[in-house]
């Protein structure tokens, strides 16, 4: 069955385009480190790579198999990146929201970074072989609801313009399926998405928001939530945990791509961005936030849930 | 005095989380105002809603209560000047996470009781108190938390009975 | 181990009536933890409290629930009682079991149960409380004042003769404010300044006043009883310590045509300059964008002629912190204007009443100067275009006021008596003169005010028409208004030598700024926001920091009198004892787990979370967090309940012990 291909052209003058910026600003002494994508050791894949020296510059790559959210690296791991000057980071859309998201809680600051935008038509879902080409069936879910295709705010970004068609939005169109049904088909569904959980906390790991030093639902004293892997305790760790996001979460979906159990979560963070936007008109996007929809308020709120 | 109370076979458990200057004291009135209503619920008291986290309501739920209540100071009057206005934004968002995950809301209700409406309490209390009553035990997290994961099936009388006595 | 001691209270009949309180006591014994249980008639009286205090020490009890009324009644008394015997008063709970239980159940079963329930649920509760010892927090005793309006002047002298020391912050070179501008006040008809100038006076020679004028405030740090206020002494020119006040600088000062403020702008006077004459102090200040020496290299007479050599035209400003407990905040207020506003402005102006272009017409505050003995026409009334006495005056009442097209909803309050005043001044000096008065509402509540508005029309000839006006144009030299009389019902047209508008009060420019600084909230007018409209009217929810006069809302001068003596109060009671004790339910951060994303800080309505850098050993900066000050705190919560990771906690009211309290249920 065939389906659309994607136009990716415009990723090789892009990859050449992050070289040559890149070897120049290790050269001149710009930044000390970069975070971007290099090719893996699987046929078409790509993985994080942090370099410092010029001469690596070459490895850099951008395909549709950049799938990382490299954002990431700049919290929890920011103990592998050395602590002095600049770090140029390699964003696409998605990761550049998470980014903006974390200058606003002071976990990070713009003068300390050097942005490498790239203009992008989507990558490759999580199911799909890196070496696949990009379709309208491979693409990401998160792809197919994008409107950060080309990251403004950067200190570069190559020339190229993406071209990606209109494509059916996949999380919208689960988000009306379920929110049809009754409320006990709605938790049926959802334990048994829950009960697949394992409990191995990927999800938490790679996402750049959970930068907590001790997690919430890892403390005994009290404990708010379970730890164990029953469908009580993962029903429990899934809420609080989206409860945390919400406002906060830029899509990046970095968690339902590293799950092994295939759990839709990137779902219950699409809801609550579109719930937060229906009600407070927040989206995550490219400019730092003063305060968190949830940090502030409004005195004429909706309140009609409330007696 | 009173019509004869109606015998009735399920007594919900309803937790409220009310705020101390505004909805304690509006309950604090309905006693000294002699107000009856139904005994099904149990206060929790805090300084100010915005006290109050979205992680109480699911434990609360976790633990059995069948209706939870959060209640306290309207729009404006709050002691701590703002705490409800945090509050109502948190809680608007939470019920609309709940809700998705499956959680029939009416079973959620959130009010704002002034320290003078003793007669709002009585209301808002006994309006949840019968409308949980009509719906039946909460049965979706007790269910949850009788699963296991690994073992699998309940499928000897013996382990049936084990939990059964949970 | 805990070995907690359960109370159950009788209250007389209130709970035993429908609460078996034996019961109740039985099955709470048996619970772990529980090393006595019992029931009393009434915990509350002085056997009971006696009995508390006995079993306590007996027992060895370690924590101690008291299931009686409801904590809003007597949570005090049972934790005085609690640390009379030696024990920390937040190790002792109460159950309510009579006001959300005996009273509102009259089936005893479904009484007791629910009884049993709720002292169950305290016991685990209790379990989880700890040691909170009570905050103490030193008061430096010195209090700023900012402001040196009658607002300012009443609140320092107030504070200064209880004994403290009074900074008092001025941004004009004298103090007085807007009321030494007045001519006479009502509803007494005295001379404003007469009744002022004594008081400046008194400031100036108070042993406990520090006065600072032609200063603002730069910076303020701190909190409650320990603020560091960084003020700017901008420089005057003048050595304040030598000049004597004898004036000569001022009359041979070459430059006599500066604007003078204080006039509103009719009056001129030199670039070496006092505003009035009664001004405090009395040390002139050089106005350097006017002053030919300072524009042009030359001229300096002043300094030639200054016999004790005061003129110093090196003077540069200065920055000088000043430590204080307090801060009176008495910044007063700007009049609004009818000129044209800023593209976007929430405020508009009278394009009807032409801008402001249109000569002789002025505002209330430019009258008083007229009318002012000491004012630039030695209290004539006269025209500005042409000297000439106007025989006819309009007063247009409810400029920019009451106006919500024009962008400000709230009423002035003073305008309605300031006209009636103004009506009677211009009769009283131009005999023949007739005061026209437009007006939507009179307003005159306060003591002695309606008979004196009353006086205007009865004694006084001023005409007062019910209505509004919609246009002011030129007609050669006079002023056509076009306004209505909807008593009567026609259209009206008044030929006027000279119009006086009753603008609106709005707070002073750069009042936000100010607020800022300090930490205050403000409304959308820039009014300070006072911490509770009824019963916390001269307090703000920053602690530390009062309010007094217009600055909080447009008033009177009584009622900025009394407000401003009732801010010193205030800080008269924070004085009253070397160190401020309070509740320790605060939230505390737990440094180590707290990643500096500063949740807290934004939710917290009293600014109470300050940055703290985390150093190592060798003063690297490792981390910065969040640091919650327990001066501050007011212990709502809401920083635990936005922490993702609970890293801030309340004391009190901490997660372990709401969860066992939602576990016991």
């Amino acid at each position: 069955m065939t389906s659309t291909l994607i136009d990716t052209t415009i990723y090789a003058a892009i990859s050449e385009a992050i070289q040559q910026e890149a070897k120049r600003i290790l050269t001149d002494g710009q930044v000390s480190t970069i975070v971007g994508y290099a090719a893996a050791r699987r046929k078409g894949s790509a993985q994080p790579m942090i370099i410092t020296d010029a001469a690596d510059a070459d490895k850099l790559i951008f395909t549709p198999a950049c799938v990382n959210d490299l954002v990431v690296y700049l919290t929890k791991a920011k103990k592998d990146i050395p602590k002095k000057g600049k770090i140029g980071i390699v964003v696409k859309g998605c990761d550049l929201k998470a980014l903006t998201g974390l200058i606003g809680e002071s976990q990070l600051k713009r003068e300390e970074l050097y942005l490498i935008g790239v203009p992008c038509a989507g990558v490759l879902a999580s199911t799909f072989a890196p070496s696949q080409d990009l379709t309208e069936e491979s693409i990401a879910p998160k792809c197919t609801e994008c409107d950060a295709h080309l990251p403004t705010g950067c200190d570069f970004v190559p020339t190229e313009t993406p071209l990606t068609p209109e494509l059916e939005k996949k999380y919208a169109v689960e988000i009306a399926r379920l929110e049809a049904l009754t409320p006990a088909e709605r938790w049926a569904y959802w334990k048994e998405q829950f009960s697949k959980c394992i409990k191995c906390y990927a999800c938490r790991q790679v996402c750049p928001f959970c930068f907590c030093e001790q997690c919430l639902c890892d403390r005994n004293k009290p404990q708010m939530v379970e730890t164990t892997p029953r469908p009580a305790g993962n029903t429990a760790w899934h809420i609080v945990r989206a409860m945390h996001l919400a406002g906060r979460c830029a899509g990046c979906a970095e968690c339902e791509r590293v799950c092994p159990m295939d759990i839709p979560l990137n779902l219950l963070n699409r809801k609550m961005a579109k719930e937060l936007k229906e009600l407070y008109d927040h989206e995550a996007g490219f400019e730092v936030l003063e305060k968190g929809p949830l940090t502030m308020f409004n005195e004429k709120d909706d309140q009609s849930f409330i007696k | 005095m009173h019509p004869a109370k109606q015998k009735h076979t399920f007594e919900p458990k309803i937790i409220a989380f009310v705020c101390t200057w505004c909805t304690y004291a509006g309950a604090d009135l309905a006693g000294t105002s002699r107000m009856q209503y139904p005994s099904n619920v149990r206060v929790l008291k805090f300084p100010c809603t915005g006290r109050i986290d979205p992680v109480f309501i699911l434990k609360a739920f976790q633990q059995g209560a069948d209706g939870v209540l959060v209640s306290g100071c309207h729009p404006g009057d709050c002691h701590y000047i703002a705490g409800n206005f945090h509050a109502r934004r948190r809680f608007a968002v939470f019920r609309k996470l709940l809700e998705f995950v499956g959680v029939d809301l009416n079973r959620l209700q959130f009010s704002w009781v002034s320290a003078a409406e003793g007669g709002k309490w009585v209301e808002v209390v006994t309006d949840l108190t019968e409308k949980v009553r009509n719906m039946g035990p909460m049965t979706e997290f007790k269910e949850l938390a009788t699963e296991e994961q690994w073992s699998g099936a309940i499928n000897t009388p013996e382990l049936k009975e084990a939990f059964n006595a949970i | 181990m805990s070995r907690i001691g359960v109370f159950i209270c009788h209250c007389g009949e209130n709970i035993s009536r429908t609460v078996d309180v034996e019961r109740v006591a039985q099955e709470v014994g048996r619970l772990p933890g529980v090393a006595f249980s019992s029931d009393y008639k009434y915990m509350c009286s002085d056997p009971g409290q006696t009995l508390l205090k006995k079993t306590i020490q007996d027992q060895k009890l370690s924590h101690v629930v008291v299931a009686a009324c409801s904590p809003r009644m007597h949570e005090k008394t049972f934790r005085k009682a609690v640390e009379a015997a030696g024990l920390n008063p937040f190790l002792c709970e109460m159950a309510n079991i009579r006001e959300h239980c005996s009273w509102v159940h009259e089936n005893i079963e479904e009484a007791t149960v629910k009884a049993t329930e709720i002292v169950g649920m305290m016991v685990e509760r209790v379990k989880k409380n700890r040691v909170l010892p009570t905050i103490t927090v030193p008061v430096t005793k010195r209090s700023l004042v900012i402001g040196g309006g009658i607002a300012g002047i009443q609140a320092a002298l107030d504070i200064a003769d209880a004994g403290h020391e009074v900074v008092l912050v001025e941004r004009e070179p004298s103090i007085g404010g807007h009321m030494a501008q007045l001519s006479e006040t009502f509803p007494t008809l005295d001379c404003s300044q007469c009744i002022m100038t004594p008081k400046m006076v008194d400031v100036a020679n108070h042993p406990k006043i520090k006065l600072y004028t032609y200063s603002e405030i730069e910076l303020v740090e701190g909190f409650i009883g320990n603020f560091q206020v960084t003020i700017k002494k901008k420089a005057r020119s003048v050595d304040e310590d030598r000049c004597t006040g004898c004036g000569v600088c001022m009359t041979k000062c070459p430059q006599k045509k500066i604007p003078n403020k204080f006039d509103q702008n009719i009056g001129m006077r030199t670039a070496i300059y006092i505003p009035f004459p009664q001004a405090v102090p009395n040390t002139p200040v050089i106005d350097r964008e006017n002053c030919t020496k300072f524009k042009t290299g030359k001229c300096g007479v002043c300094q030639k002629v200054c016999g004790p050599g005061a003129v110093d035209f090196e003077q540069e400003d200065r920055l000088i912190v000043e430590p204080v407990g307090a801060i009176v905040v008495a910044t007063g207020f700007d009049l609004y204007t009818i000129d044209e506003k800023p593209k976007g402005s929430p405020i508009k102006g009278y394009g009807e009443f032409g801008h402001g272009k249109i000569p002789d017409v002025i505002d209330g505050m430019t009258f008083e100067r007229l009318a002012s003995a000491s004012g630039p026409t030695g209290g004539k009334i006269v025209r500005p275009s042409d000297g000439k006495e106007p025989k006819q005056i309009v007063f247009i009442q409810c400029i920019g006021s009451r106006a919500r097209e024009k962008g400000i909803s709230y009423c002035s309050k003073v305008c309605c008596m300031y006209t009636a005043k103004h009506t009677m001044l211009y009769h009283h000096k131009v005999h023949d003169g007739q005061a026209y008065v437009f007006f939507m509402d009179a307003r005159t509540p306060g003591k002695s005010y309606d008979e004196f508005w009353r006086r205007a029309i009865e004694e006084e000839e001023a005409v007062y028409i019910r209505g509004m006006v919609s246009r002011l144009y030129q007609k050669g030299d006079k002023i056509v208004v076009m306004g209505s009389d909807i008593a009567v019902g026609v259209q009206v047209e008044i030929e006027a030598d000279m119009v006086v508008l009753a603008t609106a009060i709005q707070p002073q420019k750069g009042a936000d700024l100010l607020a800022q600084k300090l930490g205050i909230s403000y409304d959308k007018y820039n009014f300070y926001s006072e911490a509770h409209a009824k019963l916390r009217p001269v307090e703000c929810a920053t602690a530390g920091i009062y309010l007094a006069g217009a600055c909080q809302g447009p008033k009177d001068i009584p009622e900025t009198v009394s407000q401003a003596s009732a801010a010193a109060a205030k800080v008269m009671t924070l004085f009253s004892k070397d160190k401020l004790e309070r509740e320790p339910i605060v939230a505390r951060v737990r440094e180590a787990g707290c990643v500096g994303c500063f949740a807290c800080r934004k939710v917290c309505a009293y600014g109470a979370v300050e940055e703290k850098e985390i150093r190592d050993r060798q003063g690297n900066l490792i981390k910065v967090v969040a640091y919650v000050n327990p001066g501050v705190c007011a212990g709502c919560g809401t920083c635990q309940a936005t922490c993702p990771s609970k890293c801030v906690e309340l004391d009190g009211y901490t997660d372990e012990q709401v969860i066992a309290m939602i576990e016991a249920l």
